[in-house]
Formats: C-alpha cells, sequence, structure tokens
C-alpha cells in the first residue's frame, strides 16, 4: 500500500511545487493509471514512489509518503525497490546487458538472491511476460516492444509487490501497446501485483486500468475508479487533458438525457451505450 | 561502425573459452608480434589471427577490420620508407633515399600494427562483456563499479552513432550543406552539433544511472556474479598456445 | 508533386526496408503514412527527403529525381521534422535557431524578417528564450518553426505528436493545418489514428516494407480488412458506425453520431 499525507516537493531549481499537498492512498492490487498534460507532475509522482524524490533529486520535501510501511525519507531506494519495481519510458537507457538473460540476471544479482532460486525466478518472469523463447537473444536483435517486455521481466524477477511504469508505451506501436497492458492486467489479476502507470493514451488505458489519477499543476483533479473519474469528462477537457471520443460522446448524450448508464471504456460498451440511447 | 567491434554470438570454441583466456591469448599475441624481428613470424602471426578468425565464425567481420586499416596502414608505409634515411639506398629522389632498411621497417610496422590490432577487437566480437567483467571482478578482483563503467560505456557506442547520425540527419535536413566533398568544412559544420548530442547523452546517462540504482547497482558485491567461469583444459592449452608464440618469437630473433 | 516509382529501400542491419513502393501525392493534400513500429514508414519520409537513396527505383520530385540534386539544397523546398526535438536544436536562442534556416534556405532577406516574424507569432515563440530550457512539447514547437520558417512547398513530419499531451497535440496540429491552407503540401508519419482522421485527407498504409493500400482516410478507416493487415485499430467514431451499420455507417465525428442520434429518435416518434 501506498500512502501520501501531506506532501509537497519542490525541485531545488523550481519555482514551485511540483507536487502540492497530495493525500492519496494506492491499495494492493490496484492497477492505477496516471494522466494529465506534461508539467502536472506524473514523473514526480513516480520518483516520490520509488525513492527517487528525494534521493536522487533533492529539493524541499514535505509531509511523508510510506510504501508498504516504509518512510521514503528514511528508507534507502534500495530498500523501497524490494517493494517497488520501477520500469522507464526510454527502454534503451534502463538496459545494462546485450543479453536478454543477463538483464534479468543483474538485479537477482544485486539483491542476492540465493543462488538456487534464481533459475526458476529467471524462466518464471520470461514465462510470465510470453518471453521465453528469447531468453539467449541479443538486446540489439529485438524490437522495441519486445525490449519493453525484457525491462517488465527484469523487474518481475525481482519480485516486487508494486510495479511502477513511466510511460511504458511511449515508442511502441498501438499493437505492441496493447501487449504491454493486456500483460499488465494479467499480472494484477493473477498475481495480485499492485500496477501504477503513467501513460498518454488514455482509450488505452480506460480498457484495461480499474482506477484513474487525474493530476493537473502538481495537485490531484480527480482519483477514482474508471467510470466515476470519467463522469467528470467535461472537467477534464476544460483543461485540455484527453478524453476518449466514446467518453466525449456519452457526454453529450448524457447531456441530452438520452442514457443514464456511466461511460463506456470499450467499443462494445459504447454499443451498447447507443443502443440504450436509441431506445 | 555496428557488427566491427560489437559481440557477435555463436557457439565456436572461442565463444566458449573463459574471458580471462582470450584477454590473455590476445595480449600475448600482442607481444610476440612486437618482440618479433622476423617477417616470416609476423606473417605466420597474421595467418593465425585469420584462422582464429575463421574458427569464430567472424571471418568477415575480421576482413571487414583489414580493410580499414589499409589506407591507415599505406600512410603509415610511405611516411616510414621517407623518413628513414638509414641503409643502403635503392635510389633517391629529389634528396630522399629510398633505402633497403627503410622499406624493411616499413612493412614490420605495418605488420605489427596488423598483428597487434586483431586479436584484442576479435577477442570482443567472440565475448560477452557483461561476462568479460563478470570474470574480471570475481576472479581479478577489478571493483565492480569499475567494470560497469567500462561496458556501459562499450554499450553506449552504438546509441551515440546512432544519435549522431540522427542529428547529422536534421542539419543535413535543414540546409547545411554537409553533402560538401571538402573534409575541413564538413568537420566545421559537425563542431555545433556536439551540443545536441551531448544533451541527449546526458538525459540517457540520468535516465540509466537511475534505473540501475533501483535494480541495486550499489548493494553490488564481487561475488554477485551468477554465471562464473572456469579455466577448463581447452583454457590452458590456448595459454600454452600463447607462451609458445612468445618463445618462438624470441627464438626466432636469435637465429 | 512528389511521385515514387517502385522504389526499393534495405538498410543492411536493421528493419524498415521497403520494396517496390509506387504512389504519387499531388499537391496541396494532407497525406499520411500509417502502419506498425518498422512498417516502413520512417523510411519512405526518408527517401522523400533524400535523405536515404533509393537502391532501385526513383523519387520524383515535380517530375525530376530528386537523387541528382543535393540534400542540402532540397532544404529550401522541403521542410522535414524529426521525431525527438532534442536531437535538432543546436542554437542559444530561438530567434537564432531559425535565423539559422532562413540563412539557408531564403535568399531575399526582406523574405527572411518577414518569414521570422510570422513563424514566431503564429506558434507563440519567444525570440529571445532558450530552446534547451523548454518543456517537451515547447521543444517540439520550436522544431517545428525550424522544419517551416522558410515556408517550403512541401513540409514532412515524422510523428510530429508522440510523447506530447493533448494539449500540445492539438497546437501543433492545428498550427500545420493553418500552414497548409496556405498552399503547402503535408506529408505525417503518425501512429494516433484520431489526430490522423482530424487532420488528413489521404492515407498510405505500409505493413511488412510494402504498401498495401492508399486512400482517402475515412474509406480506408471504415476498411476492416486493410487494417486488421496493418495491424491498426481504427478511430472510435468510425468503429463505433461500422457497428452500427445502416444510416449511421459514414459518420466519423462525434457530433455527427450524436445528431444521427437524436435525428433516429426523432423519426422513431413520428
Amino acid at each position: 500500500m501506498i500512502e501520501m499525507k501531506d506532501f509537497s516537493f519542490r525541485y531545488a531549481s523550481g519555482k514551485r511545487n511540483a507536487l502540492n499537498n497530495l493525500n492519496l492512498t494506492i491499495e494492493d492490487g490496484d492497477f492505477v493509471g496516471i494522466i494529465g498534460n506534461s508539467g502536472a507532475g506524473k514523473t514526480t509522482l513516480t520518483y516520490a514512489i520509488n525513492g527517487i524524490v528525494p534521493h536522487h533529486y533533492k529539493g524541499d520535501f514535505y509531509g511523508a509518503v510510506t510504501v508498504n510501511g516504509l518512510d521514503t525519507v528514511d528508507s534507502s531506494p534500495e530498500q523501497i525497490a524490494a517493494h517497488v519495481g520501477s520500469v522507464f519510458q526510454d527502454v534503451d537507457a534502463q538496459m545494462v546487458a546485450s543479453m536478454v538473460e543477463d538483464e534479468l540476471l543483474f538485479g537477482l544479482e544485486n539483491f542476492s538472491v540465493p543462488r538456487e532460486e534464481i533459475e526458476g525466478r529467471v524462466a518464471e518472469a520470461l514465462e510470465q511476460t510470453g518471453i521465453s523463447a528469447l531468453r539467449h537473444r541479443d538486446l540489439d536483435t529485438l524490437s522495441g516492444g519486445q525490449k519493453q517486455k525484457v525491462a517488465i521481466a527484469a523487474i518481475l524477477a525481482l519480485r516486487p509487490r508494486i510495479i511502477l511504469l513511466d510511460e511504458p508505451t511511449g515508442e511502441l506501436d498501438p499493437q505492441s501497446s496493447e501487449q504491454i497492458y493486456s500483460l499488465l492486467a494479467r499480472l494484477n489479476r493473477e498475481h495480485g501485483t499492485t500496477i501504477i502507470a503513467v501513460e498518454q493514451k488514455i482509450g488505452l488505458l480506460c480498457r484495461y486500468v480499474k482506477k484513474l489519477l487525474v493530476l493537473e499543476k502538481g495537485e490531484v483533479m480527480l482519483h477514482g475508479p474508471v467510470r466515476e473519474v470519467l463522469e467528470s469528462s467535461g472537467r477534464m477537457e476544460e483543461s485540455g487533458i484527453h478524453v476518449p471520443r466514446i467518453v466525449s460522446l456519452h457526454k453529450e448524450l448524457s447531456g441530452l438525457g438520452l442514457v443514464h448508464s456511466s461511460a463506456p471504456v470499450s467499443m462494445d460498451e459504447a454499443e451498447t451505450m447507443v443502443r440504450e440511447a436509441l431506445q | 561502425m555496428k557488427g566491427v567491434l560489437n559481440y557477435i554470438p555463436g557457439q565456436t570454441v572461442l565463444h566458449r573459452l573463459d574471458p580471462r583466456t582470450k584477454l590473455i591469448l590476445s595480449l600475448m599475441i600482442c607481444v610476440a608480434s612486437f618482440l618479433s624481428g622476423r617477417v616470416s613470424f609476423l606473417i605466420g602471426l597474421l595467418a593465425l589471427n585469420l584462422l582464429l578468425g575463421a574458427a569464430g565464425h567472424v571471418l568477415p567481420q575480421v576482413l571487414r577490420i583489414l580493410k580499414g586499416m589499409a589506407k591507415a596502414c599505406a600512410v603509415m608505409f610511405i611516411l616510414q620508407v621517407l623518413f628513414i634515411q638509414q641503409g643502403n639506398p635503392y635510389f633517391e629522389v629529389i634528396g630522399i633515399r629510398i633505402t633497403d632498411f627503410g622499406v624493411r621497417t616499413a612493412y614490420m610496422v605495418v605488420l605489427r600494427l596488423l598483428d597487434a590490432t586483431i586479436p584484442l577487437s576479435l577477442m570482443l566480437m567472440v565475448t560477452r562483456l557483461t561476462d568479460l567483467s563478470n570474470a574480471l571482478v570475481v576472479h581479478w578482483h577489478l571493483p565492480y563499479q569499475y567494470a560497469f563503467t567500462i561496458t556501459t560505456a562499450l554499450h553506449f557506442i552504438p546509441v551515440f552513432f546512432s544519435d549522431m547520425q540522427v542529428i547529422s540527419e536534421a542539419q543535413l535536413a535543414r540546409g547545411v550543406d554537409f553533402d560538401t566533398r571538402n573534409p575541413f568544412r564538413r568537420f566545421a559544420l559537425m563542431a555545433p552539433l556536439s551540443v545536441p548530442l551531448l544533451v541527449s547523452s546526458v538525459k540517457k546517462t540520468e535516465q540509466a544511472a537511475i534505473a540501475v540504482e533501483l535494480r541495486g547497482f550499489n548493494l553490488r558485491t564481487r561475488t554477485s556474479a551468477y554465471k562464473v567461469t572456469r579455466m577448463a583444459g581447452a583454457d590452458w592449452a590456448a595459454l600454452a598456445l600463447g607462451a609458445a608464440l612468445i618463445a618462438l618469437s624470441v627464438l626466432m630473433n636469435t637465429l | 508533386m512528389i511521385q515514387f516509382e517502385h522504389v526499393s529501400f534495405g538498410y543492411p542491419e536493421h528493419g524498415g526496408a521497403v520494396e517496390d513502393v509506387s504512389f504519387t501525392l499531388k499537391k496541396g493534400g494532407v497525406t499520411a503514412i500509417i502502419g506498425s513500429n518498422g512498417a516502413g514508414k520512417s523510411t519512405v519520409s526518408r527517401l522523400m527527403r533524400g535523405l536515404l537513396k533509393p537502391v532501385s527505383g526513383r523519387v520524383l520530385l515535380d517530375g525530376q529525381d530528386i537523387a541528382g540534386m543535393k540534400i542540402s539544397t532540397l532544404a529550401a523546398r522541403i521542410g522535414f521534422l524529426f521525431q525527438n526535438p532534442d536531437r535538432q536544436i543546436c542554437r542559444n536562442t530561438i530567434e537564432e535557431e531559425l535565423r539559422f534556416t532562413l540563412r539557408l534556405t531564403v535568399p531575399d532577406p526582406q523574405r527572411r524578417e518577414a518569414c521570422l516574424k510570422e513563424t514566431l507569432e503564429a506558434l507563440q515563440l519567444d525570440p529571445q528564450d532558450d530552446p534547451m530550457l523548454l518543456s517537451r512539447g515547447e521543444k517540439q514547437r520550436v522544431a517545428l518553426a525550424t522544419a517551416m520558417v522558410h515556408q517550403p512547398e512541401l513540409l514532412i513530419l515524422d510523428e510530429p505528436t508522440t510523447g506530447l499531451d493533448y494539449r500540445e497535440c492539438t497546437r501543433i496540429m492545428e498550427y500545420i493545418e493553418t500552414f497548409h491552407r496556405k498552399g503547402a503540401t503535408v506529408v505525417i508519419v503518425c501512429h494516433d489514428m484520431e489526430v490522423v482522421l482530424d487532420y488528413t485527407d489521404e492515407v498510405i498504409v505500409m505493413s511488412g516494407g510494402h504498401l498495401i493500400r492508399k486512400g482517402e482516410t475515412a474509406e480506408i478507416f471504415r476498411d476492416a480488412e486493410t487494417l486488421r493487415a496493418a495491424s491498426l485499430l481504427p478511430p472510435q467514431m468510425i468503429d463505433l458506425a461500422g457497428r452500427l451499420g445502416g444510416e449511421y455507417s459514414g459518420i466519423a465525428r462525434v457530433e455527427e453520431m450524436r445528431d444521427a442520434i437524436v435525428r433516429s429518435r426523432k423519426a422513431v416518434r413520428a
């Protein structure tokens, strides 16, 4: 569980608080999508969870952030990393090895996972991400989507209870992006892993996550189950935050009093919504 | 750039040797080439290098390196011939004597250059950097931080080159005359591009540093590595071959 | 304006090769090139700009083979925006950055000043800002400015909206549209199908290095088979209209859909 209490942070070089007075809780087993415009504090929020703030980026830290009971200020990034695995947007920058298997070994070796346990963990992580066949391949020969799966597998092997991803599909095409999110949804469903993902592609996000967290200028604008948040799509549109078109249509139709059900997140639901409006 | 110094995956004898063996053997071949004063030995060594390339299934890459070095070798050769004035002159042009000693020294230098460059590049082609750094850390107690810095730097070279490619394309697209044939003008035009290259590299390094920190980099100790290589019969045989080469080079000098 | 005649190109060691691609783009159009990663989209855009030379076939600009022209002289006629703004910005101020492009492409000093002023205003840029210190979205606007400040006839954009938030994305696309209305031909490589639907009138669909279809944007998005072959999803309203069928099948936008629903309710009641 992640808890933030009256949490504010200002970078040493910043003019205003990157995050301002955050009070929020992310429960075990949640799948949260974080959206917001650039400068809203999305990346800073991920840094606050994995301890990069305040351990790597210094600044004015007020309030408290706890991850599974660990206070992030008092714990080292490595201690936090045992609970939270982080995947970054720049796939190439986070790779350390030249072969898939070695990439997975890196973290396992560092955290002194017992030798006899390593083989099992590697095989399992590759299996869960569906890339067992790539085990002995060179990273240079993989596509962007495959590399991102390797990055996720390398984190999975460490068995964190929480996985944090900053725009994991930023450089991927629609099909590979879809694959990454269906993989994350499966991990969340089958293993109860808490997943927190920053994402620009809101349409994609809505189809997979359980909750949305909308940030605006360093503050929480909306936070809750996807459908509840989408009920306020008008507020999001006003702030220039992208809303899927089927949600805009829902807003139009419910404004006219034609539909009363909650906002659709998939095309099937959108079709049902229109049929309801036509009754 | 790609494919010349990069690891080429394979299952050959060379690939399976201990990284330490490969490092020592390649250094031994270099030493032998510097110790030897015999043309026949140096030519033999070149042949051995090519043979090793073939054994590691990387002969095309080795030949590509040879081809790449041809120009540098030609320049070296000419300079040596022109500057060395001792020995018996073959003929003389505008006060410069071309001597037998000069010509001999020149091709010895060129042969040594080739003999000494190929083994190290060959070693990089048949050895994974992570295996090499693991071996050096575990067995030779090289601090992991140093080993990691070196392997990461080598790892980033191709990324760096592809960045450079895009940056110069971007300038070209704006009308910078990179397609000029004049190398000096080209260089002058390239200079300002170091700024965006630096910016993107710094960003990448920063991301990389954060990413490895969160994967427990600072917790790592000498014995963390999972795959530990051991010396086997083939390794000792390879080292014996290296020692024999050095002995032979010295022996041939005294004959 | 641009014509590809049986163009093939293969990278020696990477993906992204294209094979036997032929098409013609008319003057004044906005064309999107779509397809999954590695389908050859960026390769086509680079071939069009002359940054890559075809292995076989020809790329013609107004009937002339561009292989014979210098890449740097083509700059005056073709603007090109790369994916990552960090890699194309290298001056200390926005003004210097733009003057740099102008100096190489516009001979007339008076026109240079006019171009500079117009672009700064249209893209709401402060000439004295340091481009390095801007946000990703602002940098992208500067990069776009450098690609088109000299008002080229053809503007090629390689994923102009990737990594931008919705607000910046809209801003950039609106500006590209304004520029197009002044008579320029625009080619966009894009992953976001909603952007493609909103801003382009024609698309080229690439898959595995081949051009598999070219045609009017909305029409292609209604062709489920082509989209499947290229592993693409249709924009939501077109998908929805297709599911509903009948009188809805021509709809592409939210407002059209809303109005059609209201109309059919009235019809039913009447």
